[in-house]
């Protein structure tokens, strides 16, 4: 399961951040690393970023980019 | 808590730096994007006192001076950037910097990292990054006043202690702390240190399957979190903070639309309609120093180039202020206070299927009023591609300076008749589609471009959602005054030049027998025509009219001046480009003012109004717009009565002027702002291509139709 798929105003943690290039150094690099507590806040109209909370501060991602974080089930 | 650099002793009294004596040490100024960077750039060096581009790339260069007990200090601000594994050119150059790589930057003596003190979990992965470059460093805490509100406290002495670098509390718009960062600085320097030791220990636990890059930045989070760990304490807030409940809103599917839309259309409505008074304001100031210029220069070419070249292209200049200054005014706003990147969290879904980004929405929008703040708005577009993109189909969108030529046309040309129910008139529709043509031939050059040319691995859109704080006025009034101030520099002058240019085209060569010669033929042409008239003829009175005025002194005046523009170097070129241009059902006085309006599209109306003999009358005007009409619709192609403006014409110049870069300022901003030559030529080149194909397909089009 990843990132993508959690629901609205829950936590996951974070398990794995697939790919090597640097959209997944830069995801890494803002604190989406392995352990991590994530709250998805929000998400943008037709079918737009999410808004995440994490590490006492937000973040927005794209959809595909929240595709490759993986979370613990 | 105070602020005090790790324990170590404080250098008061006034410390002399070995071997700097005379050279004001260097210190750059490192942090995170929204860290309150600028506020303490202002806080410890004031005014900026060069602000410009690093060599060769488009990436600010922010540069100040100030001096801390006797010692001068040269501060560099760096741009923003997460990380010290650069990702764009931003963060490239921020990183070239520090290592002393860029020619003509001087290598930093001491690095101060920026950090936020509410999110300084994120923030330390940059200072611990920048501490192993081995170079003097101090953490600088900045937003502490907003983290003592959030219930965050921070032992600074124990996290000095942790990091081997000196930790300084600032609330920079105060000033509190500014003063012993300035201390730690110059005592950091006196006394290096060795960098902290610890991301070695992380880096063995993690998993080796990772990429070296990957596994240096989970190792490095882990060994933040033990470096914060009994540093960093936080009180539950009593109730849920202010700044989280505003999100719930603000980015909301639905709410965080609505108030996007009431807000953008606050915005782009305070625009037009709150600079146009100052504008008009500015025209009459030129208008009347123009006059006085007039009645203080005796009548020839002295005053034909200062009341017609230079003034005018002045007036050109100074009208553009009004807008520039109220769009950043609003943009510093909305991005000191976090809306900014709210704005674009919300748009990037629509913008991402033409190939741009969410932060390309402010910057088109506000071309809407004007290309040339639109374009100068883009610089907050951190990602180049996009920011290129923008910049490039910016002047795509309708500016306001196309709406007089619209509207005039419409209002000529175009049937009032109702389209399906009574309140839809047609020239209301013709006037919408001209916007709408506009957006989508941007929306497909965006979409086109992205595919081709800018095509590359995907773009990163991983952006940060600053905490809600109140905007400092400092920093909102700098952004202002920076924006017009590089206006009014650099492009200011390269505008009064093109303007020049075109003014001495249309000037000369100036032979009096010609006009003479000229003005004869058309008395003449316009004898035979009204014998030829039956007397109910509609073109009677029109005819008879121009033949009168060409017996009073002003009107023989207005003739005069428009025989000498279409026999000067402009009325030559028309000449040479009526080929061109016949395919659009243009004769070559339609070149004529289509090159002429190369400054500004606006211009095409006076250019008209002088080629066909009305001397310098104000189009804009009720009285001189209706002369212009009666006078265009007469208009007949050269030895014959067929008629040149008819709907399919008209249309055909709205569309060119819809889609054409006829905007000498438009342009030459786009050279500055991406400091090259190429990209203006690129965005001329690119827009009268489509401005012609379109107006030819219209006129092709609408002739076939109209049988």
């Amino acid at each position: 399961m990843s990132l993508e798929q959690v629901a609205i105003g829950s936590t996951a943690r974070v398990a794995d951040v697939s790919g090597s290039d640097s959209t997944s150094l830069r995801l890494l690099e803002m604190g989406l690393t392995p352990g991590v507590n994530v709250r998805v806040v929000g998400t943008a109209p037709l079918g737009g970023p999410i808004e995440l909370e994490l590490r006492g501060y937000r973040l927005s991602i794209r959809r595909h980019e929240a595709a490759r974080v993986a979370i613990a089930k | 808590m105070t602020a005090t650099p790790d324990g170590s002793a404080s250098p008061d009294g006034s410390p002399s730096l070995a071997g700097r004596a005379g050279r004001p040490v260097v210190v750059a100024l490192l942090g995170n994007p929204n860290t309150g960077k600028s506020t303490l750039f202002s806080a410890l060096a004031g005014i900026p006192t060069r602000i410009g581009n690093y060599p060769g790339v488009t990436v600010e260069e922010k540069l100040g001076r100030f001096s801390h007990r006797g010692q001068s200090i040269e501060l560099i601000d760096l741009p923003g950037t997460y990380s010290l594994v650069p990702k764009s050119p931003d963060e490239q150059v921020a990183v070239d910097v520090l290592y002393g790589r860029l020619a003509g930057v001087p290598t930093p003596d001491c690095v101060v990292v920026v950090a936020d003190a509410t999110n300084l979990e994120r923030n330390l992965y940059l200072a611990t990054q920048a501490l192993a470059l081995g170079l003097p460093t101090v953490v600088a805490l900045t937003l502490s006043d907003v983290a003592d509100d959030k219930g965050i406290t921070i032992d600074s002495a124990e996290l000095g202690r942790r990091l081997a670098c000196p930790v300084v509390r600032v609330v920079a718009p105060t000033r509190a702390g500014i003063d012993a960062l300035g201390d730690a600085v110059l005592s950091v320097m006196q006394s290096p240190r060795q960098p902290p030791q610890g991301l070695d220990a992380h880096l063995s636990a993690v998993d080796p399957r990772h990429e070296p890059a990957a596994r240096e930045a989970i190792a490095r989070y882990a060994w933040i979190e033990q470096l914060l760990s009994g540093v960093v304490h936080r009180q539950p807030p009593a109730s849920r903070p202010l700044g989280e409940r505003i999100d719930d809103v603000l980015t909301h599917r639905l709410w965080g639309t609505l108030v996007f839309a009431a807000t953008m259309l606050a915005m782009f409505s305070s625009i037009f309609w709150l600079a146009t008074p100052l504008m008009d304001g500015i025209s009459s100031g030129m208008d009347w120093v123009s006059g006085l210029a007039e009645s203080l220069l005796p009548e020839g070419a002295i005053r034909s180039l200062v009341v017609n070249g230079v003034l005018a292209g002045v007036g050109g200049v100074v009208v553009f202020v009004p807008q520039i200054a109220m769009l950043f005014l609003f943009v510093a706003i909305l991005e000191g206070c976090g809306y900014l990147s709210r704005a674009a969290f919300l748009m990037d879904r629509l913008l991402c299927s033409v190939g741009l980004g969410g932060k390309s929405f402010i910057p088109l929008l506000s071309s809407f009023a004007c290309a040339i703040p639109g374009i100068m708005a883009a610089r907050t577009i951190e990602n180049p591609r996009d920011r290129l993109l923008t910049i490039l189909v910016a002047p795509l969108m309708s500016c306001s300076a196309r709406l007089p030529v619209y509207l005039l046309l419409c209002g000529a040309f175009v049937p009032n008749v109702a389209v399906g129910v009574s309140w839809l008139r047609l020239p209301a529709l013709v006037l919408a589609g001209m916007y709408a043509v506009g957006v989508a031939t941007a929306a497909l050059v965006a979409l086109l471009l992205s595919q081709t040319i800018f095509r590359g691995p995907p773009q990163p859109f991983v952006m940060e959602l600053p905490g809600w704080r109140w905007p400092r006025w400092p920093v909102v009034l700098e952004r202002v005054r920076e924006a017009v101030w590089s206006f009014l520099q650099n492009a200011g002058t390269l505008i009064v030049a093109v303007s020049i240019v075109v003014w001495a085209l249309s000037s000369y060569p100036h032979n009096d027998a010609v006009i003479d010669a000229d003005v004869a033929a058309r008395r003449e042409v316009l004898s035979a025509r009204l014998a030829g008239l039956k007397a109910d003829d509609p073109d009677q009175t029109d005819v008879a009219e121009e033949l009168a005025a060409l017996d009073t002194d002003d009107g023989l005046a207005a003739a005069r001046r428009g025989a000498a523009q279409r026999h000067s170097a402009l009325g030559w070129m028309g000449r040479l480009v009526e080929p061109l241009v016949k395919p659009l059902g243009w004769d070559w006085r339609l070149g004529c003012a289509a090159i002429a309006s190369f400054p500004a599209r606006e211009v095409v109306l006076g250019t008209l109004a002088v080629i066909y003999n009305l001397g310098d009358i104000d189009p804009g005007e009720e009285e001189g717009g209706t002369a212009l009409v009666r006078r265009l619709r007469a208009a007949t192609w050269d030895g014959t009565n067929r008629k040149v403006f008819t709907l399919p014409v008209a249309l055909s110049i709205m569309v060119f002027f819809a889609l054409c870069a006829q905007c000498a300022s438009t342009l030459v901003v786009i050279g500055r702002e991406t400091s090259s030559w190429l990209w203006p030529v690129v965005t001329f080149t690119y827009m009268t291509v489509l401005a012609w194909l379109g107006a030819f397909a219209t006129y092709q089009i609408g002739t076939w139709m109209g049988g």
